[in-house]
């Protein structure tokens, strides 16, 4: 039996914790621009220890799955921490060590985009902007990043779309966002109208995935030149 | 006015300049010939360091630096001086005409927005392009973006123009309308160097003929005594091979 006002009912007590999961996917998405930022700059830089360091950062985040990193760091910052500076961290808020283990995972992948964008623009557009007389920063941030920016957008779409569906492993360490909140609202109910709660969760997902997609879809055409 | 001395290169293992040097007076039009593989690219890139070269003097008006260690200040100062027209015309696909040209006005060279649109519009309406404006380069056809390329290379003023084979992108059709261009600035007097394959545009229009192979200036001289009185056997031979019907001892 499946009882539809029960669905709805979850569709409403879930949608107020809307609010973690996006402070979730906002500062992750932060982090992951700046950190992908770095390690791209390293991949593509002329520093070989830096490429090396960059590319081995990027294959590590690759090969391991999003969960266990996100107990790694769950369990393993505290100790870190603790060895290096003396310093307690293990009553921080669950929500910390969530995003700073879907930041580590998903900069990995941001770097590999913007190495991707950065060479699709091509060498030329470079040399042609230093030889008007642009330096090599107004070259970067006049001529290949609005280039780049346009050819990375739909990966950055998929992109944001999975760093929102990977928030919702920040559950299993406590942190309460939407899918926190449906296991709460399972719980409360001695784990009854499982499909129920999870189909209002899978709803809001999806909501979620397609105004992103839509927006990303909408955002391309208006950028696409000539 | 232009001297470069001595200039070697190597990618690897592969040694593409060997000790070039040429110089160019105020007016002159500089035609660099030779097969692929040559240098003529690599020799004319160096001079704006879009290659940095590993050894070479380049002395420009009062400028005088290793081509080596030169400074960014060194650089800068000699982009300044210089423009460059790509083989791949380069135009920046995310600006439309007009803005490809007041770019290297208004950012490069700090030139008021009013009065790069407008430096930059006679320098479009010259290469034929005044109804082109607002055309991003892809909305261009080959020999347009090129014009584009070069109304780019114009606007800023330079005292030289390098021309890195400006037309073998092109359709054959349209070769014609970005040479026209270029006769024109010679005819103006505009300074160039021109690494190109058009034989007869570098009979007709330049006024110095480099002839260069393996990394080496082979020859040089006036049209008239490269195409007609080449002295070097190597020079006769590519003459030979690239100008139908070719006959040295006319």
């Amino acid at each position: 039996m499946f009882y539809i006002d029960i669905f709805f009912k979850h569709v409403w007590n879930i949608l107020p914790y809307l609010k973690t999961t996006f402070l979730v996917a906002a500062i992750t998405f932060l982090v992951s621009v700046l950190l992908g930022g770095l390690i791209a700059s390293g991949m593509l830089g002329k520093n070989k220890p830096g490429q090396m360091l960059a590319k081995a950062y990027v294959n590590l985040m690759r090969c391991v799955p999003p969960i266990v990193l996100l107990f790694i760091v769950y369990y393993g910052a505290p100790y870190l921490v603790s060895s290096l500076f003396h310093k307690d961290i293990n009553g921080l808020d669950a929500i910390y060590f969530a995003i700073i283990s879907l930041s580590l995972l998903h900069g990995a992948s941001f770097a590999e985009m913007m190495r991707g964008a950065y060479l699709a623009v091509g060498k030329g557009q470079e040399e042609a902007a230093l030889s008007i007389g642009l330096t090599k920063w107004q070259a970067f941030y006049r001529i290949i990043f609005p280039q780049a920016f346009v050819v990375a957008l739909p990966i950055l779409g998929n992109s944001i779309i999975g760093l929102l569906k990977d928030g919702a492993l920040a559950y299993s360490i406590g942190v309460v966002d939407i899918t926190g909140r449906a296991q709460y609202l399972i719980s409360m109910n001695l784990g009854g109208y499982v499909l129920e709660t999870y189909l209002a969760l899978a709803l809001i997902y999806w909501i979620l995935s397609s105004i992103t997609q839509k927006a990303f879809g909408a955002l391309e055409r208006r950028l696409q030149k000539g | 006015m232009l001297k470069i001395t001595d200039v070697h290169k190597a990618f690897g293992d592969n040694e593409v300049l060997k000790g070039v040097s040429i110089e160019v007076e105020k007016g002159d039009v500089v035609a660099v010939l030779g097969p692929s593989g040559s240098g003529k690219t690599t020799l004319l890139r160096s001079i704006n360091f879009l290659e940095r070269a590993d050894k070479g003097r380049l002395q420009f008006d009062d400028i005088d630096v290793d081509l080596k260690n030169a400074s960014k200040a060194d650089i800068k100062k000699i982009r300044k001086k210089t423009a460059f027209v790509f083989q791949n015309y380069n135009l920046f696909a995310n600006k439309t005409a007009l803005q490809n040209v007041t770019e290297g006005l208004i950012i490069g060279r700090k030139v008021p927005k009013a009065e790069a649109a407008e430096r930059a519009k006679k320098a479009l309406d010259k290469v034929g392009l005044s109804e082109r404006y607002d055309y991003y380069p892809g909305q261009l056809s080959g020999g347009q973006q090129q014009r584009v390329g070069i109304a780019r290379a114009i606007a800023v003023n330079p005292d030289i123009i390098l021309f890195d084979e400006p037309t073998s992108a092109l359709d054959p059709e349209l070769i014609g309308e970005v040479l026209n261009v270029m006769k024109e600035l010679a005819k103006e007097g505009t300074t160039m160097i021109v690494v190109t394959h058009e034989m007869q545009f570098a009979q007709d229009v330049t006024n110095k003929v480099i002839f260069m192979d393996g990394g080496k200036v082979v020859e040089e001289g006036t049209p008239k005594d490269i195409f007609t009185h080449p002295k070097e056997e190597r020079t006769k031979q590519f003459l030979r091979r690239v100008i139908p019907n070719y006959d040295y001892s006319i």
